[in-house]
């Protein structure tokens, strides 16, 4: 859609049992906005709102493991977390975590209680990547450590007590651009087998200039000027270049067939919109497989910041349902 | 094969043998009698489908559009609802209904089990209209006709206990889009006011130049060749052409989305409707308007009436319930 016919954009109004919702979100996560003088301050932030790893497991029957494992060929090592369920069963599904936070912010243990019923309910094993961020680390850095350990997952498979023909990659916003990235280059190179692709309000386009994007600009939760810094972080000068790698920004990709079905989820009035609901229509185009919910009144993360509320509950209902069709469970 | 087909869900390829066989020939005018007479063997009177459940049924005659017949709907309540609100009881949310039937088949009490469900969750009143059919009777008669149904639940609506301020129209495939026209004619006569659209894979879009128009070719329960025979039936030599067809008729056709209620828009991935589904939506958010987008994988057009009790079927329906009672304030 042409974004020249449709100036000026008014925004889709938030649904009204969303909006004590969103302010608290921005209170707590988007207290100082985002520019690119601003990511080191937004990440010290972060940490305080990020509770630790101990005190979210606190009564789980999980078990926790950090790791080291290989990085991409001539870079550093990647560090991960894996839960697994107490006690282990066998053949188990894995789901591989890779977090949110604009490619800029944020670390494994960010949105992780989200798999916990998963592993301690449903024997899932899940594994979440410390990737690289941007600025200091510019694209390929982010995806490629996030390729490197889903490779060293479905390596170590056997001893993990997966079943390599059912490991999901899954995030949220920078972490469900990364996914679908990961699921790129898996694809290209012959890589680890999917069985689905979780891409919750994934962040894919560069151009930043859909009507979603313009909609939402400075308004709202993750709005067009965060995210201006997000892709000026990952991408700098070859931002606007025909060089931008469709591994750091699939929407991107020039060939979406192949590809692992997906699972995309965005709120209809946030920047991601309508990124998502072009990802999802060039995938049907190709054959392909992919499941499409924008849930209305909607903003960025409200599906992990709005428990309780009708909206945010049919949300995880809907995702929890295709979680199992597709890892059958 | 220049456009692959989003693959059926496993759970209905067991069914698509029964309902689609592949390789059926291609209907023509000649077979929509047969279609009709197909439709009806599967309806089950309203009491039978009520089956001793908690609902009111009565079939009323009510005025049509100006000058042309009346039409009949069927209104279910919960039961004993007229009596407590002449008690003093409250009014309850109001549902219009529109049958499918690619605008040539289909009779309204192919969806009284949807709506006795509704009835049941929600303690809502439905009124289920009857349309005349292309093309005995092609547009805008099918949409003129739903709209004088929308006339008499807004006009009756004390006397039948609803919430005139809280009024949703419905309706799936041809019915959907003739829900989505009855809401733009709504919007532009400055009709009754309505709180939402539910738009179950809609057929809204006579040009059929999507990618999904042509995925679903000679395939799946509603073809792309069954589609032609449906806007064509309704809309004669203008169907897909350059000449004006009314937005009404076709609201993808609409120029202007701006002004609509809330609309619920359903399909699933693997059928004809997917793309004028979701650029229906896509065009409503444009507008700044409210619009919530649900497309089921692996879902086959109308896959929770040829399928009940699939999984994806259950899904849907809890999603339709949780709209419901967001727009409707339940």
């Amino acid at each position: 859609m042409n974004v020249a016919d449709y100036e000026p954009v008014p925004p889709v109004p938030y649904d009204p049992e969303l909006v004590p919702a969103l302010a608290g979100f921005l209170d707590l996560v988007e207290r100082i906005p985002l520019r690119a003088d601003t990511i080191q301050v937004n990440r010290e932030h972060f940490a305080t709102i990020v509770p630790p790893l101990e005190q979210l497991l606190e009564g789980r029957r999980i078990h926790v493991e950090h790791r080291r494992v290989p990085g991409p060929a001539g870079d550093p090592e990647v560090e991960v977390t894996i839960l697994r369920p107490e006690p282990a069963v066998p053949d188990a599904a894995g789901i591989y975590l890779i977090h949110g936070g604009g490619m800029m912010l944020g670390t494994r243990f960010f949105g992780i209680d989200e798999v916990f019923d998963l592993v301690e309910n449903d024997g899932v094993v899940a594994v979440s990547v410390e990737y690289r961020l941007a600025p200091e680390h510019p694209d390929p850095a982010p995806v490629e450590d996030c390729y490197a350990g889903l490779v060293w997952m479905a390596g170590a498979a056997a001893e993990l007590g997966i079943d390599p023909q059912r490991i999901l990659v899954s995030g949220t916003s920078a972490g469900g651009g990364l996914s679908a990235g990961v699921a790129l280059l898996a694809r290209d190179r012959r890589g680890p087998a999917l069985v689905g692709q979780l891409l919750n309000a994934p962040m894919i386009d560069n151009s930043n200039d859909t009507v979603s994007a313009r909609q939402y600009d400075g308004i709202g939760a993750w709005d067009r000027n965060n995210n201006d810094t997000g892709w000026n972080a990952l991408l700098g000068e070859r931002r606007f270049t025909a060089s931008v790698s469709p591994y750091a920004a699939p929407a991107r990709a020039s060939d979406l067939s192949g590809l692992p079905p997906a699972y995309i989820e965005v709120g209809a009035a946030e920047v991601f919109r309508s990124e998502a609901v072009d990802y999802a229509t060039r995938i049907w185009a190709t054959g392909g497989q992919a499941e499409l919910h924008v849930w209305g009144g909607a903003f960025h993360g409200f599906a992990g910041f709005a428990a309780g509320t009708t909206v945010a509950d049919a949300a995880d209902a809907v995702r929890s349902g295709w979680i199992r069709r597709v890892l059958g469970l | 094969m220049p456009y692959p087909p989003v693959p059926f869900a496993p759970e209905f390829v067991p069914i698509l043998e029964i309902v689609a066989p592949a390789g059926a020939p291609v209907p023509g005018p000649e077979d929509i009698a047969a279609m009709r007479a197909g439709a009806s063997g599967f309806v089950q009177p309203v009491a039978d489908v009520i089956a001793g459940r908690a609902v009111d049924a009565e079939d009323r005659v009510v005025p049509g559009p100006a000058g042309q017949p009346d039409i009949t709907v069927t209104i279910l309540s919960p039961a004993g609802h007229r009596d407590r609100l002449a008690a003093g009881g409250p009014a309850v949310p109001g549902l219009l209904n529109i049958h499918g039937g690619g605008m040539i088949s289909g009779e309204r009490g192919m969806d009284t089990a949807r709506l006795v469900e509704l009835v049941l969750a929600l303690g809502v009143v439905a009124v289920n209209v009857e349309y005349r059919l292309a093309p005995e009777h092609p547009d805008p008669a099918p949409v003129e006709d739903c709209y004088a149904g929308l006339l008499f639940l807004a006009g009756a609506a004390a006397e039948l206990g609803v919430d005139p301020e809280r009024l949703v129209v419905m309706g799936g495939s041809a019915g959907g889009g003739l829900a989505a026209g009855v809401a733009l004619l709504a919007r532009d006569r400055g009709g009754p006011a309505l709180a939402g659209q539910l738009l179950l894979c809609p057929m809204i879009d006579d040009r059929n130049e999507t990618v999904s128009s042509h995925q679903y070719t000679g395939i799946g329960t509603w073809t792309r060749e069954l589609n032609l025979l449906g806007w064509s039936s309704l809309l004669g030599p203008a169907a897909g052409g350059d000449d004006p067809v009314s937005p009404y008729a076709a609201p993808a056709r609409a120029e202007d989305l701006s002004g609509l209620p809330p609309a619920f828009i359903e399909a699933g991935s693997a059928e004809l409707f997917r793309d004028e589904n979701v650029a229906y939506a896509s065009r409503i958010w444009a507008a700044g308007g409210n619009a919530e987008l649900h497309v089921w994988a692996g879902g086959i057009h109308g896959f929770d009436v040829y399928a009940p009790d699939s999984e994806l079927a259950a899904a849907a329906i809890a999603s339709r319930l949780a709209w419901f009672r967001r727009v409707l304030g339940l």
